[in-house]
Formats: C-alpha cells, structure tokens, sequence
C-alpha cells in the first residue's frame, strides 16, 4: 500500500537551485486539470443520468409543463452550452442551488463542518492506535504478537463501516443502553448550541465553550460510536502501513550497519526506522483523509450523522444531479488539493521525487 | 373501537355552538388542574418524533403528508373538522354556506388574529387563495381549487368564493385540506415562495401554535399561540418539538427509552410490535388514511391494447384471477404485523360511504384468495397458463416493508402454479416518472387523503377530458367516471353515499386496481401522555395540541 | 485465480504458478497466513458452488412443507440462523449470497484485469502523447471517490432497477473503472522497465513485429504485481457490491441474495434486538474479503524480498 508518488510526469531537465521550486509550481498546475477531468467526468455521467427537474416533479407535471420548466431551468441547451456555463459558474464559486432551492454552498459549509468533525475524531483516534500497534507489530515481526495484530488490522480492512456500525449500536446502544444509536446531539442539545453567538457548527467545540456539563457529554455520547467505527477501522491500515514501512526501514543497509555495530534491536526501531519510515506514512495519511471523505457517504448514513455524506446520499436517491456534483466537485478538489500536498511534502523530503 | 367511543363523547361535548367554545377550553383547563392534583403536575413540554419529510413550510410549496401534519399545528382553516368527525365545521368561518349554486359565502368571526397580532380577515383569505393558484408550485396544492372562478370580498368579514361548477358538495372539505390555509397577507410575498427562515421570522402563525425555531428535517421547535381563538381551544402543552429522524430504529430507541413522548409515523411492524410488549409505552392504533394498491396498466398489462395480442377478455380474465389470489389477511397479519388492515375498496373503510366491492367479487367471498375461482377464470377465457406477470415496486417512497409484501404477492400469486411473477423495485425518483410513461405492466401505488372523503379515494380513478386519471386514460372506466360526477352533485348524503357505493362496485367490475391494504394510524406514546385516542380519528389529522403528559 | 494470471518466462512446471511459487517460497506464520487465506477463500468458492446442496432452502422462499415461515424467528433447529423479517431463511440466503459476491468479483477482476493490463502495455511501451493522456485520465479517476464512482454508475446502468444481472453488472463495471487506473500503472511502470531490457532492445533489432515483442516478451516479464492486485480488486468488490446494497441501490430479494441488502434491512432489527438477520450476512462479507486480502498480504510479502521472512532471523529476544 505504499504510496509513490509518480503522478507526476518526470518534469524533464530540471536542475539547480531552483528544482523544487519548480516541481512545487508545476505540481500545483497539474491540479487544475485533475479537477477538471473530474468535474468533467460528473457532469457528463450526471446528464446522461439525467435532469434533475424531470427526477423531481416529472410524475407531477405534463409534458408541457415540464417542458417549460426544463426550458426556463436552462435543461434544454445543448449540453456543450451547459457544459461551459456550468464551469463558468464553478470558477466564480457558485455552484448551484438544490431543487430545494437552498444555495449549495450552504449545503457545503452547513454539512461539511459536521463530516469534518467527525474526520478529525476519528483520524486522531486511527492514529492513536493506529501508529503504536504498528511499531510494535514491526519490532515483533513474524512472531505471534505480529501476526494477531497483522489480522486484526485484515479484519478492520475487511469489515464494511456499515456492519461494524450495526455491532456497536447492537451492544452499546441496544443491549447496554449506554450510547444512543444515532445522530450528532440530541435535539435540545443542537438546539441550545445553535443559538449560541458566534457557534461554529463544530458541536463539540461549542459545547467545550458553553462549559455546560450537560451539553458536552450529550454531544461525546454521539461522536463515541461513528468516531470509534470510522476510527478503528482506519487504524487498520495504519497499523498495516506503519508496519511494511518500518519493516522496509529496518532491512535498509544503513539499519544494518547499525545493527552490526551492536545498536539494540528496540533502540533500532525508535530511532533509525521510526522517523525514516513516518515520510511515507504521513503521505497516505494524507490519502486516507480523502477516503474518509469518500466513504463519509456509508458511515454518516450508519449512524445518522447529518453531514454531507448523509446529505449526498439524500440527494442521490432524489435524483438532484446538481446538489450531488456540487459535493463531488468540493470532494475532487479537497482530494486533489491534498494529493498536492503530500507530493510536495514528499519533494521535500526526499530529492530523488523531483526527477 | 373503545377509541370511537371516545369520539362520541367529545364530539358530544364540542358539537356546542361556537360562542361556547372558550368555555369549552376553559372546563378542559379546569380538569387537568384536577387531574394534576391526582397524578403529578402537567408538563409543559413535549416532544414528538417522526420520520416523515417536510418540503417547506409555505404551504404554497409542499402537497405531502408530512408537510401536512406540521401545518395543521401552525396553521387555520375557514373550515376544519371536530375530533371524533369528518364533517367541516367552521373555525375561522363564522358561518359557510352555498349562497347560489356556484356561490359560496363565508363570513369570518371578528377579532381573529395570527401570532404576530396582525388581524385574519377577508382580505387575507382571499391573498391565500389567490397566491396558491398564482404561484402554482409543481410541489404545491393548487390543483386542489381547480374548481374556483374567482374570490370577492365584499367587506372584511365576508368571502364569496366563485365556483365553475353548481353545487358542488365536495368544495366545504376543499377548504379544510391542505389548500386551505389561511395565511397573513402582510407577512407572505404574494408572487413566490417564502423561505422557512422568514416563516419563522414572521411568526405569522393563525394555529394552536407557532414556530419559534426551526430546522428542515431535524426540529421544529413550537410554542401555544395564545391569539389562537378556533375550533379546538388552547393547546394542552405549552411547548411541542418535533424531532425528525431518517432512521425509523432511532425513532423506535428514543420512544423506547424516553427521549421523545410520542412516536408518530412511521414505525416498523417490528418495532411497534416489539414496543407493544414494552413497559413505559403505549401503541394506539386508530383509523388511518393510507391506501396500498397495484394497478394493472391497460394497455400493457397482460392481454392489454398495446400488447401483441389485444383481448379485452382475457385481459379482464387476468386481472379477475389475480384478484381472486391475493390474500391481504396474510399481507396484514404477516408482513405489517397488523399494523395495515385488509382494505376491500379503494375507500377506507372508516369513511362515509365505503362499500366492501371486492369482498364479494374476488377470492372466496369472505376475504380469503380461492385459487380454483381463478383457474376457472383463466381456462373459460381461454388464457394459457401460467401467465407471466411483471409488477413493479417502490423500496424507498412506501416504506422498506414494501418488498416483503411484494415478495408474499409474488408468492401468492404463484402458488398454484397459474401465474410467474418478476418482481422488481425502482427508486421513487424513477419510479414516479416511469408508471406514467407506461413502462410498468402491473404497480404498485399508494395514496393519501387530502380531505376524509370517499370522493378523494375515487378521484384516483377519475378522468375528465380536461384532466386524465392519475392511472392513465386507458385505464379510465365510463361507468365509474359517470357515477363519480353524478356524486358529485348529489347534495342529499344519502343518495350520495348510494352513488359512491355503485361507483366502488363499478370500479370493482372494471377491475383496473386491486386494493390491498388500509393504513391504521399507529402513535406509540409514553404511558404518561394523555389525549392520544382524541387525535385518531376518520379525519386523519394529527392534532398535537390535544395531547398532554403528567410529569 | 491462478489460471487468469501469465505464467513467469522460462516455463517450468507448475511449481512456478504464482500463488504455487509463494506457498513454496513462504514459512512459518507467513505461510500460515497465506494457507489460512487460501483456505478461506476455497471453502466459500465450494460454499457457492455447493449451494444448491448446502442450503435448505431457495434464496427467497417463504414457506416450507410445514407452511409459511415465521418471520423474525430466532435461530432454531427448522432456521439454524433465524428468519429475516421478509420471513427468509438467514442461512440460505447468507449461503447463496456467496454466489452473487464471487460473480461479481469474476466479472469485476476480468474485465479490469483485461482492460488495465492492455492499456497499460500499450501506453508504455509506445508513449507519446497517448500515453501522457491516459496517465491523466488514470490519475483523475484514482482521485475519484470509488464508492461514488460505484453508485453513480449503478444509476447510470440499472436507472434504479433491482434485477439480479443489473446489480451484479454496474458494482462489477463501476469497480473495474476504479481498478483499470490500478492495472493500468503498474503494468506501465514495469513495461516502461522492461523496455529499456536489452533482450527487447535485440528483439526489436532482429525486426521483431511490436506485437510479438508485447505479447511474448513484455507482457510475460510485467505481471510480477498483478496477483497482488487483483486480491485487492477482488475485495473492494466484494465491499462495494455490499455497499451498494446496503444504501439501496441494490439487488431485489426475489431475484438474488446479496449481503448488503440483507445488512440494509437488519439496521431495522438492531433497535429490537434482533441481532441474527445481521450479524451472518455481515460476517460472511468479513470472512470473505479477509480471507480474499490475506492472500494478497502475504503475496505481497513474500515477493518482496524485503518483507520476505528470512529464516536465519526471528528467533531473537522478547
């Protein structure tokens, strides 16, 4: 699973001084067409799904009427005309309203706190576990410890977030009673938080600020089960990454010499192989951020978690193609952002990238 | 049935003239204080889940059940009906009457006022009217007034509405549906829409309550509107929230657990028969509104006009045996845990004129299938068996139980080996587009009232020339259409209920639908919340300003 | 799997099979983990095509000899795992639920593996501005959010039917567009290798036609990685086909028994406790892409002399 970043095309003769400036400049040019390919690529499979008026209201109107309404709605331009008028509207930032007439910005900024939220969460607890078990399965390697751990990071690969949701919510939720089974606060609770001044949209930030005991642990007890979910599952291929990545470390000449200079074995794993094997870490780290970006859709919709996974798949099943390729736009552009990212990261650290 | 008895009772005490109504309210103020003296103080607040999906606030921009039931909280009629009935009485109206045969004539009571203590008067029945039919939203109730001309407002006390037609009966519970909301002319762009943010904003509320917060499809947060001065007295609880949920097991936890008093549409049949078994909650199932159906396309069902072998025989052979199959006690019993009640009309049969037609038509004359009754259909008509049939459903606009029930039809149908039945599902989006195009040989529908009158059933299968069925042209039926306008300007109620009942027979002969079931209104509360049998009534509305809770 | 994959270039027996070659070269707990996989994935292979003798019942029957089956029975000794709401057998859908998974996983693997193969030798070996257009292209759509991907497709190809082969086509096309970029790179980056082998150099020389050169000589030294991603194709479909039952884009129960569908209707049951219409259809998608990714873990593994276990090693202190 280790990432090489050979997305970029060898940028040629670059030499000298200024080659990572240069890679860093041409690296960032090369988002605009990811995005646009992606962009494209929504559009397109979009409209040959579809238009969003004749999903919405085509049981309710006659074909005139509804011919009207495409008309009036622009539906019936050729779709090259769309096509550039809906670009052009991208780049000035306004990416549509829904069929429910809401700006879809809105939608964005309102529901992409809460999706954020959660990444967080779960990200700090992936790499909490994550990162530790891994060192240790590396410096255990091939003896039993390893290999539980090596399965159990399988098995966290292998559990879709939506049958590990139900587990949880069976035993905490269900059976204990312990946690409720869904959504982000109760309803008073997101209540009181959205008339407070200044409120981020962040519930468990604002409820730190209201310092109100009440609030707090109603809104902990909603992000415990999905955080743990998202989180624990992630954590297995953090643990698989961190692992092959210390292990290919560890194996290096320069480890070796090391070694044979009678450097411990455990002094070995934290100070040679621990830091040299975090680069390629950090870059799919990275990666895994758009993932759970990617997979928000299944693990918002498991435990009602209204951000924009949970919205996208709302807009999915009603058909509104321009509400969903405003989310996926936002999505390509955060994924290829933080491809960006991570490449430069990688540049920087690494010379040989740059050719 | 002890909750129609309840009905009885109040309707008994509330069929006062209106003057006494205060009152009314008063006495009912004086019991709970009684009653709280017995069993705990009453609470001021409570909180009321729900699955359903509100479109919009504007009533302009939403036509769906639940939509509806939010409205009826914050929103007034002219017209509206008492608990325990299904006749329009006035609330806003003082008096409402057919003053010429295509004249209708309301006076308004004085001293009305919306939340915001700006005055209801005729001028502002009339912007409502007029605004819903000018804005026209595809989402929107408008096609509901089709029959009105024209409104005047000769004072500010008086309305006159303008009809196309003589005599008809049906306009009184026109105005009690969702097209009927009153709404404040200073506080509602006549042109457009209002968002829900200026709704709240303006708190221009004429119902029991008013929003003072509101999130779409997560809460509505209301608060007793003391202007209100109608029908139903003040609200029993100061402060009501709705929660929304998408996830039914959610609902079904919290109810379970607490965290909301009443659970009001829609829960599971297992859920509600796994909380019927629960301490602490209460399942009170009363008359419901919701139809479950499938209809035969005429033209490319079996046998159908569009098909390679045209055969009006034994297309009608077709459709007869498989309405003999059907078994809807099983649907009832072993899908919805009778949650759902075998509907042998497409009229509920808690209505004014419902007639079991299919009873004696189909099966074994007693409810149950009879599968030689339909081999010998089959055979005398000459039909090869077994027939091939192709019948689509719905997996996400009638409820994820659909596929179970599809899947028993399925069986049902194919067990004596005279049929071969394709079932698929379509997602709503598609779906709604494609049982109009003619793309599905045999569907499945549903239907809610929008006023608790036969007619509204009926009107599924009614065509004009102007306005074809719902169903299609081609599955229109002369007779039925005949009988149905006939009803419709019959204005003694018992020839009336006569036309309604030859309609439901003819229908049953032409046999374009076949009904299955018939919602029951299923509200699982706490057992400390009071008032929830007074709500579930014919009239289908949910009313939660009758409900109260005891601490 | 081994038979989809090209043989090594010197031909020497079976022995030199991939998969054959890593249980040969492997010990200890790699091995171990390699034979577990393996086991995994050849008991639910047999599993499905044993079905029709394994399961008691049809995928949607409702009734038996004794009448209709109740619904929501606990496991008993008629239904060993219960019965579903619909009033399914859990064990027998859960057992024919195999068949549309690894239909989906042959359909999926094939036609990426195809395709992702064939662009990838061509685009490296000839370059050019091909080449350059369909690394942009590979890029974007490996930038794609899959699961998206996957039900966007889905709409596109089923437009929101349930029947058995639409389910089962648009996770299978929606997966290989997602793999395609996957084959395509890696077979790309070895074929822009192997071109510059002398061996290729003194082919083209002697005037070898190029698709000779590709077919014998390129494509045979190119395909060391392929048995590893074809493991992970193989699970994500199997996790996408699950997801796109579980949000409802799925397969119709009378016409297939899928997992993610039934997992999609047991989120009803949870709030009752009623844990066993979820709990077996979601354990066999667990046990399945375990078993499919413990085989491709330790391939990796053991290819990788790396990561290889070297048996002089290992033995050292706790």
């Amino acid at each position: 699973m280790t990432v090489t970043p050979d997305q970029v095309e060898s940028p040629g003769r670059l030499r000298g001084v200024g080659s990572l400036g240069r890679y860093v400049l041409l690296r960032f040019l090369l988002i605009f067409p990811t995005v646009l390919i992606l962009v494209s690529m929504v559009f397109v499979v979009m409209r040959v799904a579809g238009d969003p008026i004749t999903a919405s209201m085509g049981g309710r109107l006659t074909a005139e009427q509804l011919e009207q309404r495409l008309t009036e709605a622009g539906y019936n331009r050729p779709i090259l005309v769309q096509y550039l008028d809906y670009l052009g509207d991208l780049a000035r930032g306004d990416f549509g309203r829904t069929t429910d007439n809401q700006a879809i910005t809105e939608v964005l900024i309102t529901y992409g706190t809460a999706t954020l939220e959660l990444a967080v969460y779960a990200g700090l607890l992936a790499m909490l576990i994550g990162i530790p078990l891994g060192r240790f399965a590396a410096y255990h390697r091939d003896r039993a410890s390893d290999a539980v751990f090596r399965v159990l990071a399988i098995l966290a690969y292998a559990t879709p977030v939506f049958f590990a949701g139900l587990l949880l919510k069976l035993v905490f939720s269900v059976w204990l009673g312990w946690l409720p089974l869904g959504g982000r606060a109760s309803t008073q609770t997101q209540i009181s938080l959205g008339t407070i001044p200044g409120a981020s949209g962040l519930l468990t930030v604002d409820a730190l600020r209201t310092g109100r005991a009440d609030l707090i642990g109603d809104v902990f007890s909603h992000l415990v089960l999905p955080a743990v979910a998202l989180g624990l599952l992630t954590a297995g291929v953090f643990v698989r990454l961190v692992r092959t990545n210390m292990i290919s470390t560890l194996s290096m000449p320069y480890v070796d010499a090391a070694r044979s200079r009678g450097v411990r074995e455990s002094r070995l794993v934290r100070t040679h192989a621990y830091r040299p094997a975090l680069i390629p870490i950090v870059t799919v780290m990275g990666m895994q951020l758009a993932l759970m970006l990617g997979g928000a859709i299944l693990t918002e919709t498991t435990f009602e978690w209204r951000g924009l996974g949970f919205e996208l798949a709302r807009y999915l099943a009603a058909r509104d193609y321009v509400a969903v390729q405003g989310i996926v736009a936002l999505l390509a552009v955060i994924v290829a952002l933080t491809n960006f990212l991570v490449d430069v990261v990688a540049a920087f650290i690494d010379p040989r990238v740059r050719y | 049935m002890t909750s129609v008895r309840t009905f009885f009772v109040l309707a008994a005490a509330s069929v006062l003239p209106l003057a006494a109504c205060a009152e009314v309210a008063g006495e009912a103020d004086g019991d709970t204080s009684d009653a709280s003296t017995a069993s705990g103080a009453q609470a001021d607040s409570l909180t009321v889940g729900t699955t359903d999906v509100v479109t919009a606030l504007d009533p302009a921009g939403s036509w769906d059940l639940g939509s509806a039931v939010l409205h009826g909280q914050i929103y007034r009629w002219l017209l509206t009906s008492e608990p325990g009935s299904t006749d329009p009485v006035p609330d806003v109206a003082e008096t409402a009457e057919f003053t010429a045969p295509d004249e209708y004539t309301v006076t308004i009571r004085p001293d009305q006022k919306f939340a915001n203590g700006n005055d209801l008067t005729a001028s502002d029945v009339k912007f409502s009217f007029e605004r819903l039919v000018g804005i026209n939203d595809p989402n929107g109730p408008a096609q509901l007034l089709g029959d009105l001309k024209s409104i005047e407002t000769p004072d500010d006390h008086t309305v006159v509405f303008l009809l196309n037609s003589d005599n008809n009966v049906l306009w009184p519970q026109i105005l009690t549906s969702p097209a009927g909301y009153i709404l404040d002319e200073e506080s509602f762009p006549a042109d457009n829409l209002a968002t829900d943010a200026e709704i709240v904003e303006a708190n221009a509320f004429g119902g029991q309550y008013a929003m003072t917060n509101y999130s779409a499809n997560q809460h509505a947060v209301m608060t007793r509107n003391d202007l209100y001065d109608g029908l139903l007295g003040s609200a029993q609880t100061k402060d009501v929230t709705f929660q929304y949920y998408t996830d039914a097991s959610n609902l079904k936890l919290d109810i379970e657990q607490g965290q909301v008093d009443v659970a009001y549409r829609t829960l599971g049949a297992t859920a509600v028969a796994d909380l019927a078994n629960k301490d602490g909650v209460k399942v009170h199932l009363g008359p419901g509104a919701e139809l479950r159906y499938f209809v035969f396309n005429a033209e490319t069902a079996p046998y159908g006009s569009a098909t390679d072998e045209p055969d009006p025989d034994k297309a009608l052979a077709v459709r007869q045996a498989v309405a003999d199959l059907v078994d809807r006690e099983a649907l009832a019993e072993d899908v919805y845990q009778g949650t759902y009640q075998p509907v042998y009309s497409v009229v509920p049969s808690a209505l004014d004129g419902a007639v079991d037609s299919y009873l004696d038509a189909y099966g074994d004359g007693s409810g149950g299938p009879d599968a030689e009754r339909a081999a010998d259909r089959l055979s005398e008509a000459g039909v090869e068996t077994p027939v091939t049939l192709n019948l689509q459903y719905n997996n996400d606009h009638y409820g994820e139980s659909a596929a179970d029930e599809y899947a028993m039809i399925k069986s049902q149908l194919e067990a004596d080996g005279l049929f071969t039945v394709n079932v698929q599902s379509t997602v709503w989006s598609e779906y709604s587009n494609g049982y109009r195009n003619d793309e599905y040989p045999l569907y499945q529908l549903g239907w809610f009232t929008d006023y608790p009158d036969a007619d509204n059933y009926l009107n599924l299968v009614y065509g004009s020339d102007a306005v074809e069925s719902i169903l299609g042209k081609a599955n229109e039926d002369p007779t039925t259409n005949e009988l149905i306008e006939q009803s419709r300007l019959e204005t003694d109620a018992a020839a009336r209920a006569d036309l309604l009942g030859q309609a439901q027979d003819a229908l049953a002969d032409y046999l374009p639908i076949v009904p299955l079931l018939q919602g029951q209104d299923v509200i699982v509360a706490r057992s400390n919340v009071q008032g929830v049998e007074e709500t579930q009534d014919p009239s289908f509305r949910f009313r939660v300003g009758l409900l109260s809770k005891t601490d | 799997m081994a038979t989809v994959v090209q043989e090594p270039r010197q031909r020497r027996g079976w022995t030199d099979l991939p998969v054959v070659w890593h249980v040969r070269h492997s010990a200890g707990l790699q091995r171990g983990m390699l034979i577990a996989g393996l086991v995994l994935v050849l008991g639910i292979v047999l599993v499905a095509v044993l079905a029709p003798f394994l399961a008691p019942y049809s995928h949607a029957q409702m009734s038996g000899a004794a009448g209709p089956f109740p619904r929501h029975a606990p496991p008993s000794g008629e239904h060993i795992w219960g019965t579903t709401v619909g009033g399914y057998d859990v064990f027998s859908r859960t057992l024919w639920g195999t068949r549309t998974a690894l239909l989906t996983v042959l359909m999926a693997v094939s036609a990426s593996l195809v395709l992702g193969v064939g662009l990838g030798l061509v685009s490296g070996f000839f370059g050019g501005p091909l080449d350059r257009v369909l690394v942009m292209l590979a890029d974007a759509v490996y930038a794609f959010p899959a699961l998206l991907l996957a039900i966007v497709v889905s709409i596109v190809i089923s437009g929101g039917q349930s029947s058995y082969f639409g389910g089962v086509l648009s996770a299978a096309i929606a997966i290989s567009v997602i793999f395609i970029p996957q084959f395509f790179r890696v077979v790309r980056a070895e074929t822009l290798q192997v071109k510059a082998e002398p061996f290729v150099e003194a082919a083209r020389v002697f005037g070898m036609p190029r698709t000779r050169i590709l077919r014998r000589h390129v494509l045979r030294n190119t395909t060391r990685s392929i048995p590893l991603i074809i493991t992970l194709n193989a699970a994500e479909s199997i996790l996408t086909l699950a997801a796109l039952g579980f949000l409802g884009f799925g397969i119709d129960p009378t016409a297939a028994a899928e997992w993610g569908y039934d997992l999609n209707r047991a989120v009803a049951d949870t709030s009752s406790g009623i844990w066993w219409t979820g709990v077996f259809p979601g354990s066999a998608i667990v046990l399945l892409v375990l078993g499919v990714t413990l085989v491709g873990e330790s391939l990796t593994d053991i290819s990788d002399p790396r990561l290889r276990r070297r048996r002089h090693r290992g033995r050292k202190k706790a």
